[in-house]
């Protein structure tokens, strides 16, 4: 049970959704989803494609209205008071379009005006973010002219206009190279630098690994597990190694390989290669490689596939999709 | 820190208007004014044949053409704002913002009109000047139906919003618009006195008053005899008409994008 002061500073939380959810006629998008976000939280929302992110992203940015439950932001209903709950955030959401008449000066001149901001004010940010974004040399031609990439820097530079104390980004690296992602990551840094709120949903778990201190995983509508990033990677049960012999291991010794303690599960990926799934964590992995050594079998590389939070990611996602 | 909504409705019109201002369709209907203009004032004197000698006689050959140009206003200026926020997604850029859609919607309907208007008046505003120089004089008639036009033109506009706030298809609701008033209301008007029922609450029947009161076109009798005249109600019904069209039809604009949702 919370106290009276906590269920306070629950409510007026940057996020705060009780019991959310959302139909489309006979398909449940988002069951009942009861989530809260702290200030300052750089919080990632994790998900195979049609999990319900952008469904909750939605939600909460009042696109569509809920079938039940409700969205606050910062302790305003979303659905009643639109404008108020609104006014204090930046978001992105998939991949907007932009009207190509204008320039991304221009647009985000549009978005100043709407949000308040006095004239020199919208210069000045418009500069900064365009900046920011690496569209400083782009900020008068027409946006007919820009790439997806460029759009979607374009989407971040206005979320980040108003400099929002919470950030809601739907998969921002969508549509970006490398070296775009790589950017987007760094402002997103930056930004949690700053300690603004930052709720961002990803299929990519090493984004969210880099980027993220707390962690959702949705599936189906649904909430799988939720917690800080390094809880969820220490209590990850097993992890998968890569292992290359010098030899390919036969049949009988692939079977003495799967009765080492620690060893979950033995999968051969090719002659010499075999992918052994380790509980136990760090224990475990220490003691697999020893036994290996000691049987005899001739180790050429030893090496983690993916994160612990990875592992667990497909974990319970596939223990979802079996459900 | 959010700005008034009537400041906001100020700000999205501004940005509709740049958007026609800067789009192909207002130059495009810009140049169908010029032609119309051009045919009207080139053509008589190319075939020998005289300008009419009164005012009224003089613009109710342009006013033939105002029902299609407020149509044309209506479908390229209004029909599609709305829907095209949902289809060509830039809603999810605009409507994340601390903006309620009533405002979004009442600030493209100002500019809707705006721009309309403009096109009306430039249309007037130049049968005006040739009914002067040709005939010398003007009327206060021509005034009116200049302002009968802007009614009809507020009511077109009003459903052109209800039917883009409805469809989901930019195409849809264009063709839709255009169709309504050119075809599916007169089709409508022709056959209710029929059936014995005056189609004064039709929108294109009651735009029969923009040429009216300048003593209607000159129809020439057929082999057969007289053409009969279409109904046209009497000014207070049809301005009442438009403003019924205009109203309904915005009111239910912004009941339905309030209800539509960005869900791709």
């Amino acid at each position: 049970m919370q106290s009276s002061g906590t269920q306070s500073v629950t409510r007026e939380a940057p996020v705060h959704l009780e019991g959310l959810g959302k139909d489309y006629g006979h398909f449940t998008a988002l069951k009942s989803l009861e989530l809260t976000v702290s200030k300052g939280t750089s919080f990632g929302f994790l998900g195979p494609n049609g999990a319900g992110k952008s469904t909750t992203i939605k939600l909460m940015t009042n696109l569509i209205r809920p079938s039940r439950g409700r969205a606050a932001l910062f302790g305003i209903d979303v659905r009643q008071e639109p404008t108020r709950a609104l006014a204090r955030i930046g978001a992105v959401i998939e991949t907007p379009e932009f009207y190509g008449y204008l320039s991304p000066l221009e647009t985000l001149a549009y978005v100043g005006r709407l949000r308040g901001m006095p004239k020199d004010e919208i210069e000045r940010r418009s500069e900064a973010v365009l900046k920011e974004v690496k569209l400083g040399d782009w900020a008068d031609h027409r946006i007919q002219e820009f790439s997806k990439g460029m759009k979607q820097r374009l989407a971040i530079a206005q979320a980040l206009l108003n400099e929002p104390e919470l950030l809601i980004l739907d998969e921002p690296t969508s549509g970006l190279d490398p070296r775009g992602m790589a950017e987007v990551r760094d402002v997103i840094k930056a930004l949690k630098g700053e300690g603004r709120t930052i709720f961002m949903s990803s299929h990519l778990l090493g984004e969210v690994q880099e980027v993220c201190d707390d962690v959702a995983l949705l599936n189906h509508g649904e909430l799988l597990i939720h917690g800080s990033v390094r809880e969820l990677s220490r209590g990850a049960d097993t992890s998968t190694f890569q292992t290359t012999f010098l030899h390919s291991p036969t049949p009988q010794e692939l079977e003495a390989l799967a009765s080492v303690p620690g060893v979950v599960e033995v999968k051969a990926e090719g002659d010499s290669t075999v992918d052994l799934r380790i509980s136990g964590g760090e224990d475990g992995q220490a003691r697999v490689l020893e036994a290996m050594v000691t049987r005899g079998l001739k180790v050429i590389t030893y090496r983690p596939l993916g994160s612990s939070l990875e592992q667990l990611y497909l974990d319970r996602i596939q223990e979802s999709d079996r459900i | 820190m959010t700005a008034s909504p009537f400041a906001q409705v100020v700000t999205v019109t501004s940005y509709e208007i740049r958007k026609y201002v800067r789009g192909r369709r207002l130059l495009g209907i810009l140049i169908l004014v010029g032609l119309i203009i051009g045919l009207f004032l080139g053509l008589p004197p190319a075939l020998g044949s005289s300008y009419p000698s009164t005012p009224n006689a003089f613009v109710s050959t342009f006013a033939t053409f105002t029902g299609l140009l407020v149509v044309l206003s209506g479908v390229l200026f209004a029909a599609d704002a709305l829907v095209s926020e949902h289809e060509k997604r830039t809603g999810y850029f605009l409507f994340p913002n601390p903006v309620r859609r009533e405002v979004l919607v009442l600030g493209k309907i100002a500019a809707s009109l705006i721009v309309s208007t403009g096109v009306i008046s430039l249309y007037y505003g130049s049968a005006a000047i040739a009914a002067l120089v040709v005939t010398k004089s003007l009327t206060w008639d021509v005034g009116l139906s200049y302002l009968y036009s802007l009614a009809y033109m507020i009511a077109v506009v009003g459903i052109a919003y209800l039917v883009s706030a409805v469809f989901k298809s930019t195409v849809a609701a264009t063709v839709l618009t255009f169709f309504l008033f050119t075809l599916i209301f007169g089709i409508v008007g022709a056959i209710l006195p029929a059936a014995k029922i005056d189609p004064w609450f039709i929108p294109t029947s009651a735009s029969g008053i923009i040429s009216d009161v300048l003593g209607g076109t000159a129809v020439r009798p057929g082999p057969g005899g007289e053409v009969p005249r279409g109904f046209v109600p009497d000014p207070a019904t049809s301005l009442l008409v438009f403003a019924a069209y205009a109203v309904v039809g915005a009111v239910l604009a912004i009941l339905l994008f309030r209800r539509k949702e960005l869900a791709s």
